[in-house]
């Protein structure tokens, strides 16, 4: 598709759009560049005025991106969905109680092996060893209560 | 090809794949940030709108439709947020109007190079905000007339008269002095 190019108009390209014919739109890109070849001295004064302040623009530092703001973002990204299906699954409010009844039901069972095991053989010896870990373990002596009970 | 390679990478970054979301935000967090900077002058500012930008993308990528492109779509978020902040600003501040420092530029002054880009920018800076919009997608980030337009949800002849009054400011702010 081809484009009249007028004198004004395309005085008006370079005053908004700069000196460089390639920040031009492109629809009318091709007609003001033919215009503009064919009669330079015309447009020389606007290219000049454009092109100074094109320059200033240009010198205009970009800002750099922060490491730390580019990982805030990629944390905040949405996650895999078997990834989120782990995370739900351990700490989500779903089931809560679903891994703290596992650690209950291994501390019961460690406290009833430690307590109630010495009572079935209250007659085993218990070694030195085995009694200073239960006493350190639990703050009393289970052989004594077994042994008290027993009596 | 550039709009086909993001819709694949918008599908699996939703799909929480760790290599498509940091090639979206690798190619799209410089320009949301440059915008940002340039609209609100301050730094800490922009960063805050580039991480809400982000944000806002994150929770429509599983529900997105590809009716715009996904960086025109950013930038118009981005853009709307800086608007929003300038406007609590105003609210703030109303009677408050910037400096009117004399920014003209010659080389009499011998202005070195940081001393000319703070000048620039300070010119920027008071300029109308949809003015200082239209300058910075197209003049300083190379956005096409049709994608800057449809950034700022303006006709392409408003985005010119936009972009016309904003270098003639600038011209008569940066320029004249030069030629007195």
């Amino acid at each position: 598709m081809t484009h009249s190019m007028t004198d004004d108009r395309l005085i008006e390209l370079i005053e908004i759009w700069g000196a460089d014919p390639a920040s031009w739109p492109a629809a009318e890109r091709a007609a003001g560049e033919i215009l503009l070849r064919a009669n330079p001295e015309r447009f020389a004064g606007a290219l000049a005025e454009a092109r100074a302040l094109d320059l200033m623009l240009e010198a205009l530092p970009e800002p750099a991106m922060p490491r730390a703001l580019t990982e805030a973002i990629v944390a905040a990204a949405p996650r895999p969905k078997a990834a989120r299906k782990e995370a739900q699954r351990w700490f989500g409010l779903k089931t809560p109680w679903a891994p703290a009844s596992g650690f209950a039901a291994v501390a019961l069972g460690l406290f009833m092996g430690l307590t109630v095991a010495p009572v079935a053989s209250a007659d085993d010896e218990m070694t030195v060893e085995v009694q200073e870990l239960v006493v350190s373990a639990l703050g009393f002596d289970t052989a004594t209560y077994a042994v008290e009970d027993v009596e | 090809m550039a709009f086909t390679s993001d819709l694949d990478q918008i599908t699996r970054a939703a799909a929480g794949d760790a290599a498509a979301i940091r090639a979206l935000v690798n190619r799209y967090s410089p320009g949301v940030l440059a915008l940002a900077t340039r609209m609100l002058g301050d730094s800490a500012e922009a960063e805050d709108v580039t991480q809400e930008t982000f944000i806002r993308a994150w929770k429509a990528l599983p529900s997105w439709e590809p009716r715009a492109k996904f960086s025109t779509w950013l930038h118009r978020v981005a853009l709307n947020l800086c608007y929003d902040r300038l406007r609590k600003r105003r609210e703030l501040l109303p009677d408050e109007l910037p400096d009117r420092a004399d920014t003209a530029l010659g080389p009499q002054d011998r202005l070195d190079q940081s001393q000319r880009v703070k000048a620039v920018e300070a010119a920027i800076s008071r300029l109308p905000e949809r003015q200082s919009a239209a300058l910075t997608l197209c003049a300083l980030q190379g956005h096409s007339q049709t994608e800057a337009a449809e950034i700022m949800d303006v006709s392409v002849e408003a985005l010119e008269s936009l972009l016309a009054r904003a270098r003639r400011t600038l011209r008569a702010e940066l320029l004249e002095g030069r030629n007195a």
